[in-house]
């Protein structure tokens, strides 16, 4: 199964560590590497996240968006800075919001999915909801113009 | 949903994927919206054989299925199902007009 | 647009939108192509709006808290013409649906929305939907606070929300500012309710897990009291929630409701206030500021108190009986002395309710812009209102929309019919639901029967799906199939008015199609002959039960 990164539209090598399921990676600890069902609570993963460089999630279907939340808890609450996969039902229609989750890798057989990858994080230049990506929210930015506009009226 | 009644005779139809508008499959392969032009299959082997190629058949529809028909002595086609019958011939009552201020 | 007197789109909103537009018409493209299957573009073109029906696509468009411009109503009489046949309808949830659209022009009419700040973005789908408010906010007297204030807040939140757009299955928000809640918040999976508490703090009741179709539920409260700046960070708690724990292996037990049934509210309640915990200081806090901004646009036009008492009022009071019963059923109070509330009546006798032409709709522009400030709202009722009429101005108003049709004096009364479109369009449909419909109304039209019946809502839906709402109808009716015949069956008691939430009872077997005028008038004279004074036929029903209805009908029938 082909592997992106953004940045290029291009599969990269998928060589990396193979990921280990969750609970046999609990148990021994071995690799940096570990996969989820996205049905399996990413809190216990709080005290390893240091030992991970890889947390791959799963959509069993493009319409299961359970692992949108487990991705979210992860990167915002959690803090886990390393790469995080998504695989299984991965088009490039949900790429907007598999990138503002925090998905950074993404296994994907669709045809064009490299180039759409290419695209989609600027699809939208306006977002509404704060997440980690850091964007400012619509919000935010009215706010700090009408700051600046009340300033520059004083 | 509304039960697609079963019967001997069955024709394709499908909704046309640019325009959603009702189809059914001719004799020739062809998607037309005139369900007097529909192939008819008259019994089970043939109905299962006028489904695969209505499945071959559906770059251009969404969703091909058979529909239950009976036939008149004129051999004029009616689907058997309330649902088709709608389907086939369009809304039981009257749409108000674009122009209209006043329901007829 | 200078006049409106709610949410006006800035650069960011247009953008947002506009960019939409570009997304989905890649996407139809790469579906005419070929190069998207049906199943990986069904979603994509749902969350756009677009269903296909039984002989079409059917787009409906978002009227978010049933406020529209007189500009954004001419335009839909404008995309009505130009894209579709001429003609819309106005559903339960104050959205617009058009129904013979193509697909391959789906792009374009989609971006005629956005020429007047208009979308058709999640109003189907599993994702959050179009948020509701009532039909009067902002004009009503019994109002608290204007919940289109918060309706605009969520429908931003919601938007294109990247965690929430693939949830286990669709997602309503009802907001009501008013404790007549005329937003039916109770039958939403997300109800939330403007409240002033002993402090003389204004905030919201949660309440969850309510709703109509399959498995009709009233919702529960999940948290008395939240503050009004917390309400984004609740949601997104309740909504990681539903999306982690949410059942995805069955369509049928799929919604919050089911979750809350199955886990109990106490536990739900339990699980959201723990996420809610971790989220209510980030980011999602709303602050003052920004409240403040978007509450602004909402602040009313500049009516001035006027007289309440006008001659020419009066006097035509007298003159035309029609116009004397149009004040009491369609005229309500507003908050400002000398001005009302005008419900348009989208339920001429015999006609699809809750159906306008392109030039009725325009007629309404002409009237709102003339009358009522540019601005008009949708009700959950199928109907249009004018929010802001001066007393002196109602004789005018009501020629004027006489004129369109739109006059009928039946606001609340029996052939004030709700009905779904039914399987006459609708591909989930069991029966049809709008010729029942026409046939009540045509047999009920005379007006001063209507009035002597009095308030009676009569509800229709096509399925169990029930987007004809018969769960909370005073009659409830919904269309069955049984081996390809019609029936339908008569439920009684059903309410969502006055904050009073009840789901209707069923009466007894179905009947086929040509017996339900009969049936419904024998429910409507069993109700004359027992009713005590001042009942409604609601509260007639309640007071002596089931069982006289049911003898008379099935005698009948």
């Amino acid at each position: 199964m082909p592997l992106f990164r953004e940045g290029a539209a291009t599969p990269i090598a998928n060589d990396g560590p193979a990921p280990v399921p969750l609970a046999d990676w609990l148990q021994d600890r071995r690799g940096s590497a570990v996969s989820l069902a996205n049905t399996d609570d990413v809190n216990c993963l709080q005290p390893h996240l240091a030992e991970l460089s890889l947390i791959v999630l799963h959509f069993p279907k493009f319409s299961d968006g359970r692992a949108y939340s487990q991705a979210r808890i992860l990167r915002e609450r959690m803090g886990y800075s390393g790469e995080m996969r998504a695989t299984g039902g991965v088009l490039q229609d949900q790429l907007p919001f598999l990138l503002r989750c925090g998905f950074d890798s993404f296994e994907s057989d669709q045809k064009g999915f490299g180039e759409a990858l290419m695209r989609a994080r600027t699809l939208f230049s306006v977002v509404y909801q704060p997440t980690e990506d850091g964007r400012p929210t619509a919000s935010q930015l009215r706010l700090v113009s009408r700051r600046i506009m009340a300033t520059a009226a004083e | 949903m509304a039960k697609n009644l079963s019967g001997d005779l069955q024709v394709a139809s499908a909704n046309r994927l640019a325009d959603g508008m009702v189809v059914f499959l001719d004799a020739a392969g062809q998607w037309t919206d005139r369900l007097d032009r529909a192939d008819i299959a008259r019994n089970k082997p043939a109905a299962d054989v006028l489904l695969e190629r209505a499945r071959a058949e559906s770059f251009t529809v969404v969703d091909p299925f058979l529909v239950a028909v009976i036939e008149d002595e004129e051999g004029r086609i009616e689907p058997l199902s309330l649902r088709e019958k709608i389907r086939a011939s369009g809304l039981t009552f009257a749409a108000i007009a674009a122009e209209a201020v006043r329901y007829a | 647009m200078p006049d409106a007197h709610f949410y006006s789109y800035d650069d960011f909103d247009r953008r947002l939108v506009a960019e939409r537009v570009e997304q989905f018409r890649d996407q139809v493209r790469r579906r005419l192509a070929g190069e998207l299957t049906e199943d990986q573009f069904k979603p994509l073109r749902l969350t756009n709006g677009l269903y296909l029906q039984l002989h079409a696509y059917m787009l409906r468009i978002a009227i978010p808290y049933g406020t529209l411009s007189s500009r954004q109503l001419r335009k839909l009489a404008e995309i009505s013409r130009k894209y579709d046949r001429g003609y819309g309808h106005f559903t339960t949830r104050q959205n617009l649906q058009l129904h013979w659209i193509k697909l391959e022009q789906a792009p374009d009419a989609i971006a005629a929305l956005a020429e007047v700040d208009m979308h058709s973005i999640q109003t189907s789908g599993n994702c959050v939907r179009n948020t509701t408010a009532d039909h009067f906010a902002g004009a009503a007297a019994d109002e608290i606070e204007d919940p289109r204030v918060w309706c605009e807040i969520v429908r931003q939140w919601s938007t294109l929300h990247p965690e929430f757009s693939f949830l286990p299955r669709k997602f309503k928000i009802a907001i009501t500012g008013s404790p007549n809640d005329r937003a039916a918040v109770r039958v939403h999976d997300i109800g939330l309710r403007l409240w002033r508490n002993d402090q003389g703090e204004v905030g919201f009741e949660v309440i969850v897990g309510g709703g109509l179709g399959r498995t009709p539920m009233i919702g529960k409260t999940l948290r008395e009291f939240l503050p009004k700046d917390e309400m984004l960070a609740y949601l997104e708690a309740a909504l990681r929630v539903y999306n982690r724990y949410g059942r995805r292996d069955n369509l049928f037990k799929a919604r919050i409701k089911i979750l809350v049934h199955e886990i109990g509210v106490e536990k739900m309640r339990e699980e959201v206030e723990a996420e809610y915990e971790s989220m209510k200081d980030s980011a999602l806090k709303l602050s003052p500021e920004t409240i403040e901004a978007i509450a602004q646009q909402f602040a009313p036009p500049p009516l001035r108190p006027k007289r309440a008492l006008v001659p020419e009022v009066e006097a035509l009071k007298l003159e035309d009986r029609n116009f004397a019963l149009w004040l009491k059923s369609n005229v309500a109070p507003h908050r400002v002395a000398g001005h009302a509330i005008v419900t348009a009546s989208l339920k001429p006798a015999g006609a699809p309710p809750g159906d306008a032409s392109a030039a009725q709709m325009e007629g309404v522009a002409d009237i709102a812009d003339a009358y009522s400030y540019s601005e008009i709202r949708v009700s959950h009722e199928q109907n249009l209102v004018l929010p802001h009429v001066a007393v002196e101005d109602l004789p005018a108003v009501y020629r004027a929309l006489d004129k369109l049709g739109f006059a009928e004096a039946n606001i609340g009364k029996i052939t004030d019919i709700i009905a779904c479109p039914g399987l006459d369009y609708c591909a989930l449909a069991n029966a049809r639901s709008i010729p029942v419909a026409q046939r009540i109304s045509n047999h009920f039209a005379a007006l001063a029967r209507q009035h002597d019946i009095g308030d009676l809502k009569i509800k229709i839906s096509g399925c169990i799906n029930a987007c004809g709402h018969h769960h909370v109808g005073h009659i409830g009716i919904l269309g069955v199939d049984k081996n390809g015949v019609e029936l339908y069956q008569i439920s009684l008691g059903g309410d969502v008015d006055f904050g009073h939430t009840a789901l209707g009872t069923i009466l007894g077997p179905a009947v086929p199609a040509e017996k339900v005028v009969e049936a419904v008038d024998a429910l409507v004279t069993t109700y004359l002959e027992a009713r005590a004074d001042g009942e409604r036929f609601v509260d007639t029903y309640r007071r002596i039960g089931a069982q006289p209805f049911k003898d008379r009908v099935y005698a009948t029938v």
